[in-house]
């Protein structure tokens, strides 16, 4: 039913303690409108900010949120990350992975323990690089002492183009640093036994996500990310500045209500001779000018 | 012209993230404008299609411009 606008109406932003919602709407999209009791923006604002901005991250396989600034420039936080800071909480890791990715974070050619993985790659020739079949798996690692001192072992069971595969492994080794952007983890590791003696695997096992997420990519991952995805990397990211920036919309609104009101306010129209009577109109503003006594 | 839009469909798949893209914009910025979910709909749903139409607009002017190159 329509509602003259100048009538007092409950405004749902005023309930509840207006700091707190503040906080909860930057740290969570949609959390503070929760919290007031506006449950359908809340879903809104959860679903449709928070969704776009995890969609742009799986899109952009992981390699998204971070802040990169350019060597020498006094800025510390880049345009791209400033719009992704909008979105809350699921950005903020950018802040501090940038710390973690620099200390006692190196490439393995051993591993130090056992170590057991789903392993997705390509079975390759050694001296050519040449693909020799896909492979799909589980990865089952250990040290060993061998003859000129540690040597990483281990063996690969699962399906080699689809057909059922072990193979055993040896030889040299490559394990991706244990923190870097992405959720994947590449590996290489030389074949030693079976037919496919002399050839050796290519491929990731999975990063636990705190070791992934937010981290700044290195220049050749970054060149890897954006070859592979193309356009589809781009986008990812415009979702994720997108969702950062419609959150200020969201986070607005919390603390001060919509922008337009309720939406079903009836706003007079006003009468032709309201317009038109100069009696009712604001009177002139006196204009001043070089030659006015003061 | 339907072979085009065939080729448009088949390589630029990318684009077709623009309607969910649209609709979320067009759904977050009218909550951020009104309380009433059913007010909030409407707009929305009129938001998208002045976003979706206004694109396709370009995109025809794009073509026909491109026409023959």
């Amino acid at each position: 039913m329509p509602i003259a606008p100048d009538v007092e109406r409950k405004k749902p932003w005023e309930a509840g303690n207006v700091f707190v919602a503040l906080i909860l709407a930057v740290l969570v999209p949609g959390l503070g409108h929760l919290y007031q009791g506006r449950i359908v923006k809340g879903f809104i604002y959860l679903f449709g900010i928070l969704g776009l901005f995890l969609w742009g991250v799986k899109l952009g396989e992981g390699v998204v949120v971070y802040n990169l600034p350019e060597k020498g420039l006094t800025r510390k936080i880049t345009l791209h990350y400033a719009a992704q800071f909008g979105a809350g909480l699921v950005s903020y890791p950018a802040l501090w992975q940038k710390q973690r990715v620099a200390k006692n974070n190196n490439t393995m050619i051993e591993v130090d323990r056992t170590l057991s993985a789903n392993f997705k790659g390509i079975l390759i020739e050694s001296n050519s690089d040449a693909e020799a079949g896909k492979l799909d798996g589980v990865i089952k690692l250990k040290p060993e002492s061998g003859e000129y001192g540690p040597e990483t072992k281990g063996t690969f069971t699962g399906k080699l183009d689809g057909q059922p595969v072990k193979l055993e492994l040896g030889g040299k080794f490559f394990l991706d640093r244990p923190i870097a952007a992405g959720f994947r983890r590449t590996l290489k590791i030389g074949v030693t036994g079976g037919i496919e003696n002399g050839r050796a695997i290519i491929g990731s096992i999975p990063r636990p996500f705190f070791d992934g997420y937010g981290v700044p990519p290195d220049q050749d991952q970054l060149q890897e990310v954006t070859g592979r995805l193309g356009k589809q990397h781009e986008l990812a990211l415009v979702f994720t500045w997108i969702a950062g920036l419609l959150n200020i919309l969201a986070i607005w609104d919390c603390v001060q209500g919509p922008a337009y009101g309720f939406g079903d306010e009836v706003w007079p129209t006003p009468k032709p001779d309201e317009k038109t009577d100069p009696d009712k109109l604001d009177p002139p503003i006196p204009v001043i000018n070089a030659t006015t006594p003061v | 012209m339907p072979s085009s839009l065939f080729i448009l469909a088949q390589t630029v798949n990318v684009t077709w993230y623009l309607l969910p893209l649209a609709m979320i914009i067009s759904l977050v910025y009218s909550a951020s404008r009104f309380e009433l979910p059913d007010r909030i709909l409407r707009r929305a749903i009129w938001l998208f299609l002045q976003i979706i139409g206004f694109m396709g607009i370009v995109f025809a002017v794009l073509w026909v411009l491109s026409y023959k190159m």
